[in-house]
């Protein structure tokens, strides 16, 4: 958290480089759009699914990220955006 | 009028829109690079994709080896940066166009704008978002609106035709610049 020699002044945050405050903000970012994904998803269409499918669909829900869950599912970008949208889970940007 | 470049994402969910054909009107050209292409599958993109071709409206990118030279220096940059969402070569083909033409990058791809977001050489690259493509077309007259509530009904629309959902600071952001706009 804090660079060699340093620690935070007592009652006072730690300054952080601008770097890594977009590294926090990714990470709330992150958070927040899991979160969205999950509560939006048809959990029980899911579930049916045959295993490569529902694995694809999985990881989307936690990193949605298309072109890694279309390659799970063994099929092109556009085709496993067929199967998300049938899931209910949004693309969130 | 603008040039843009889209990615296979944008394409995807934007033809789904039912307003889907007001985005050739905010631009002079959509470039596209023939890999974007033949990303696309479903009727919806092809069909889409294929009529702006047709119009001229979305134009091939020709693509030089310069550019593929700053598309591997590119990929060795992000690929093993585990906060980047992986990123296919169709994708970082687009900001390099972006970069190289000035076009306004169209994507909803997250490690496209994180990319913009963080790294000095594509940090002038203008990347938008639906919602931001929205947001001009309010600004140029193709979409009406006399209240930001009109605009969130506009973009409710987008949402529900494309599952897609903003995240709560984009929409800040431009629900704030839209508000300025109408009170201007």
């Amino acid at each position: 958290m804090y660079g060699r020699g340093e620690s935070p002044a007592r009652g006072r945050a730690p300054k952080l480089s601008l770097a890594e405050e977009l590294v926090r903000e990714w990470e709330r970012e992150d958070e927040e759009f899991r979160e969205l994904r999950r509560r939006s998803a048809d959990w029980k269409y899911i579930e049916g699914q045959p295993p490569h499918v529902r694995a694809a669909l999985l990881y989307f829900i936690e990193r949605g990220d298309r072109y890694v869950a279309a390659k799970i599912a063994g099929l092109t970008v556009d085709e496993f955006d067929e199967l998300r949208r049938r899931a209910n889970i949004p693309v969130v940007v | 009028m603008m040039l843009g470049v889209v990615d296979a994402c944008f394409l995807i969910d934007w033809s789904r829109y039912r307003r889907r054909e007001l985005l050739a009107s905010l631009f002079e050209a959509i470039l596209v690079h023939e890999e974007v292409l033949a990303q696309l599958r479903s009727p919806s993109a092809v069909d889409f994709a294929s009529r702006l071709l047709a119009r001229g409206a979305l134009r091939l990118y020709p693509w030089s080896t310069a550019e593929e030279e700053l598309y591997v220096q590119l990929r060795d940059e992000v690929a093993l940066d585990p906060r980047i969402p992986s990123l296919e070569r169709p994708d970082l083909l687009c900001l390099v166009i972006a970069r190289r033409t000035g076009a306004v990058l169209l994507t909803e791809n997250l490690g496209v704008l994180r990319v913009v977001q963080f790294h000095p050489a594509y940090s002038r690259v203008t990347a938008w978002t639906a919602l931001e493509v929205l947001e001009q077309m309010v600004y140029r007259g193709l979409i009406e609106v006399g209240s930001v509530e009109e605009f969130l009904n506009i973009i409710s629309e987008y949402c529900e035709d494309a599952k897609h959902v903003f995240s709560s600071r984009r929409m800040k952001d431009v629900t704030g610049r839209v508000r300025a706009w109408l009170g201007r």
